[in-house]
């Protein structure tokens, strides 16, 4: 009888415990990032490996390296691709339908030319389902083209890159071995950072060395800029 | 006719009144419990609709007034239909005896704890009658446990009022607040602090709250004796839910936290600073606590509250009657 | 009477002949041996806390369970199948698929069963890779466990916790496999992503961290009185109940039979790694939720050991198998242990370019089987506590 009281007097501090600490983070500030008014960081971003694109010519910028072996088209667990041989070696379709991607790289990895690598592109959607079949020859085109060409800006389907985005300078990345599915230069890095600007805010100039790709909202909460806000692994206290 | 005009009229402007408080409860509710649940899951709550998200109980109701409302095949006529309606009325009754201020008693009766304790129980009637009438095994099981629970946690709610009751002597609401005094040490929650905490506990498990909500548990029964109820027939329950809440937190600050009495000036802001406090309590161990199990909630009432009741009654009986 | 719960009337017999009986198959055989004044209960396909469309046909006295019945197939994809049709290289990403809390040791299995069958050694940075990779994502896995768990039995708010934490699990696994849920990060002969700075300072950040958050568990959810009385004594799985239906994992664990493929039947570099085995004193509920709770603990032990270890090298072999490989003919088993029991893959091939058979060993569906009999008796609060700590994620038992 006696311990039957202590026992649910023990039991009753416990819960009183529970509540301190649901307490303590009622007061607390919120862990989740509140987009679109701020983004996660990008450095957290860019690993996901996105749609895949066409990489750039090496003698010619504007035109792909693939020669239209059909390997990447058989590699695909999905069967997203279709390339369509022209006259010569190089292919006049290259469709790649993404509602059948799985994102494994059997495609980046088996391309005999290298002609293919993941864009790192997150901030995509589509409203229809036939949007979300893209032609990576357009694209490559489309970020090469122009006065100030993107090169390393992300496929998408309709509408064309800014292109008055300047390239920053090269800052040292992390050594990180050659190989296709992780390697990303600086002008990558800062060009996907214009391009996550793109969508809700156009920005018409560049931006300083190390800001993020927060649209700046004049009436935003005093930690509305991303350097302060609560990214996602900068605070490890609880 | 048994009723002045004046009586009358003050009663139905009062029970105008109160159906606007009750309404406006639920959307400050509403706003209330989902924002405290986002900080406590150390997320926002809602944001988007209105300044910081303050508009969104008024739509999530124009949502629910749109809905279709759909009654399953086989459910009963009368039964589906009646349930939400009994759910919101009985509690329109037990607002009347409560003193709102020194002067502002709807309905000003000698005896108003026997009519809130008779009606309190009314609210089990539209469980039972939703559970059976939505002809659906889930819902059946939620109103049994529901019938159950209710009934059960009656008794150490009549019991933690009766011991106050013993202790001021009368059962009229307004002598009761009128007894304790202004500040806060001078109010019955210091001589029964027991009595507070039984009535705590029932006043949670009456109206159907977490750790206690086992009849419309989530991730058992799906929803339990509202499971087939869209629309207008949910929104019903929900605001004779926040309705019940609030009328059982307003007879818990007039019977142990000195009703419209406070520190500087005695009014109505008091009995309402001090309810929504007990209903902020409310929210904050409903998202703490996970469930407690059926039979482990009767268990709790009929072996310790029950006794732990009868047993301050009795301490106090002695004290007030033989000591003093 | 003609309405009414208890009378299972089809709605729709207006149109078939009258008298028809309700329900499908299951119900009608099920009902077929229920006993007097018994109500069956369809825990159907949509339920919030069947952890995926698992379908539990109960026959209720009251609220005393007196039988249960799971029946499958809802989430049945065909990944045997696929195996057929797929060369192996392009089944690598179904593996991740199959469950996806715990993929990559899925990947592993796959990906050892094939090494085995073809003989490839994997270089050691690359095994090393694997094992963290493998053991933060049990961590993930038990996390998101314990907080559903949690929600089952009421407590909505644990959940959002653990998936802090997850959040930061699945960064630092994006950085390795590019994806956060279903991750394809093995290959036949090694892994295909390197480990950089920000991967090995992700992870140093991130142990102390969780370190702390775990007393924070404790002090929420564990100690709590609520979750303690509702969890202890409930459903008690003796070691013989386990291996009559061939339960594995933290289930055999906690009935105190402390088999774990790590270390009986090791496979990688697990040997050069220092962890205990947590299997349980009390084999109830509560004692499979405090043997999940310290394996959390132990993968990160092994955890930082790997990563403080870890040696530099290529993360592939020399001659790596193309998308093109093929295995030769002959057959073999492989298993890990996966954060649910003993993951196991056959491999059968007769040395064409898809496999012959792909036989997937998934640890869920001999857990599943344990449900029926220890669910006997109990309430049905008690059954759905059983079925939440049993740990099942039905995409993985349907395959």
């Amino acid at each position: 009888m006696l311990k039957a009281i202590w026992d649910n007097l023990k039991g009753l501090y416990s819960l009183l415990v529970g509540m301190s600490i649901t307490g303590r983070y009622l007061l607390s500030p919120v862990e989740t990032i509140h987009y679109p008014r701020k983004v996660v960081d990008d450095a957290i971003l860019t690993s996901f490996r996105g749609p895949i694109r066409l990489t750039l010519g090496k003698k010619n910028p504007q035109e792909t390296r693939c020669v239209s072996c059909q390997m990447c088209v058989k590699a695909c667990p999905g069967g997203c691709l279709t390339v369509t041989k022209g006259d010569t070696k190089a292919p006049i379709t290259w469709l790649y339908d993404f509602s059948y991607c799985c994102l494994c790289g059997a495609c980046v990895e088996t391309c005999p030319a290298g002609a293919l690598e993941f864009s790192h592109k997150v901030y995509w959607v589509t409203l229809t389902r036939e949007e979300l079949i893209m032609d990576l020859l357009k694209d490559l085109k489309t970020r090469t083209a122009g006065p100030n060409p993107n090169p390393s800006s992300n496929p998408s389907p309709a509408s064309p890159q800014p292109s008055s985005v300047p390239k920053d300078a090269p800052k040292a990345s992390p050594a990180a071995p050659a190989n296709p599915v992780a390697s990303q230069t600086a002008d990558q890095k800062a060009d996907q950072k214009a391009d996550q600007k793109a969508g809700p805010v156009a920005s018409p100039n560049g931006h300083p060395e190390g800001a993020k790709a927060a649209p700046k909202d004049p009436g935003a909460s005093p930690n509305g800029h991303p350097e302060g806000a609560p990214a996602a692994l900068k605070e490890p206290g609880v | 006719m048994f009723l002045s005009l004046a009586v009358f009229v003050q009663i139905i402007v009062a029970v105008l009144l109160i159906i606007g408080l009750m309404v406006a409860n639920a959307v400050a509710m509403v706003y209330m419990e989902r924002k405290v649940a986002g900080f406590i899951q150390r997320r926002p709550g809602p944001y988007e609709v209105g300044p910081r998200g303050t508009l969104q109980a008024v739509c999530d109701s124009m949502k629910l007034l749109a809905k279709q409302i759909y009654r399953p095949g086989n459910a009963d006529l009368i039964l589906y239909y009646l349930a939400p309606i009994l759910a919101f009325f009985p509690v329109l009754l037990l607002f009347l005896p409560i003193p709102f201020g020194p002067y502002l008693t709807p309905l000003p009766v000698n005896d108003g704890v026997v009519l809130i304790l008779a009606f309190a129980g009314l609210g089990v009637l539209s469980n039972l009658l939703a559970g059976w009438g939505s002809s659906n095994k889930y819902s059946l099981l939620g109103a049994a446990r529901a019938v159950a629970q209710t009934v059960a946690y009656e008794i150490p709610m009549i019991l933690a009022l009766l011991a106050v009751v013993l202790l001021s002597g009368s059962m009229d609401l307004k002598s009761i607040t009128e007894q304790q005094g202004q500040w806060p040490w001078e109010w019955n929650v210091v001589l029964q602090p027991l009595a507070f905490f039984i009535y705590l506990i029932s006043l949670v498990a009456e109206t159907n709250r977490a750790p206690f909500d086992l009849p419309e548990a989530e991730s058992e029964l799906t929803a339990g004796f509202h499971t087939e109820y869209s629309g207008m027939g949910f929104a019903l329950f929900f605001l004779s839910e926040y309705a019940n809440m609030l009328l059982v937190s307003f007879v818990a600050a007039v019977f142990f936290l000195g009703g419209y009495r406070g520190p500087i000036a005695d009014g109505f802001w008091w009995l309402f600073i001090k309810a929504y406090l007990l209903m902020f309590f409310m929210v904050w161990i409903r998202w703490t606590f996970p469930r407690v199990r059926f039979d482990q909630l009767l268990n709790l009432n009929w072996r310790w509250l029950l006794p732990l009741g009868l047993l301050n009654l009795w301490l106090t009986a002695i004290v007030t009657k033989l000591l003093v | 009477m003609t309405s009414g719960p208890l009378n299972m009337v089809n709605p729709f017999a207006v149109l078939e002949s009258p008298g028809t009986l309700a329900g499908d198959f299951y119900a009608r055989s099920f009902e077929k041996k229920a006993g007097p004044n018994r109500v069956i209960l369809n825990l159907g396909p949509q339920h919030p806390s069947t952890h995926g469309v698992l379908r539990v046909l109960v026959e209720l006295d009251g609220e005393y369970v007196v039988r249960a019945e799971p029946v499958l197939g809802y989430l049945h994809r065909m990944h045997e199948k696929m195996g057929e049709v797929k060369t192996p290289w392009q089944y690598i990403p179904n593996m991740g698929r199959v469950d996806y809390l715990h993929p990559l040791a899925w990947n592993w299995a796959f990906v050892g069963a094939a090494e085995k069958l073809a003989g490839l050694t994997v270089p050691e940075r690359a095994e090393y890779l694997r094992v963290i990779g493998c053991e933060l994502n049990r961590i993930g896995s038990h996390l998101l466990w314990w907080g559903a768990f949690v929600m089952d039995l009421g407590g909505f708010t644990p959940i959002l916790y653990a998936f802090e934490e997850r959040e930061k699990i699945n960064d630092i696994l994006q950085i390795i496999t590019g994806s956060r849920l279903t991750m394809a990060n093995f290959r036949f002969g090694g892994v295909i992503t390197d480990a950089d700075d920000r991967f090995i300072g992700l992870i140093q950040e991130f142990i102390p961290y969780l370190r702390k958050r775990l007393v924070m568990y404790k002090g929420l959810v564990t100690d709590n009185v609520i979750l303690r009385r509702r969890l202890e004594g409930i459903g008690p799985m003796d070691v013989d109940l386990c291996q009559r239906y061939g339960a594995t994992g933290p289930i055999l664990r906690a009935a105190g039979l402390p088999r774990d493929l790590r270390k009986d039947c090791p496979y990688g570099v697990y040997p050069k790694f220092n962890f205990p085995i947590p299997s349980g004193p009390v084999n109830d509920s509560f004692g499979r939720y405090l043997v999940r709770l310290k394996e959390i603990e132990t993968s990160l032990d092994i955890v930082e050991q790997a990563v403080n270890s870890l040696p530099n090298g290529p993360i592939m072999m020399d001659k790596a198998p193309k998308v093109s490989f093929k295995l030769p003919a002959g057959e073999t088993y492989f298993a890990v242990e996966g954060a649910r029991g003993q993951i196991g893959v056959h491999l059968v091939s007769d040395g064409g370019k898809n496999p012959y058979r792909v036989k997937l060993r998934a640890p869920g569906f001999s857990n599943l089987s344990l449900f029926a009999e220890a669910a006997k008796g109990s309430l049905l609060a008690d059954a759905i506590a059983i079925l939440g700590s049993l740990d099942l994620v039905i995409p993985e038992i349907d395959r």
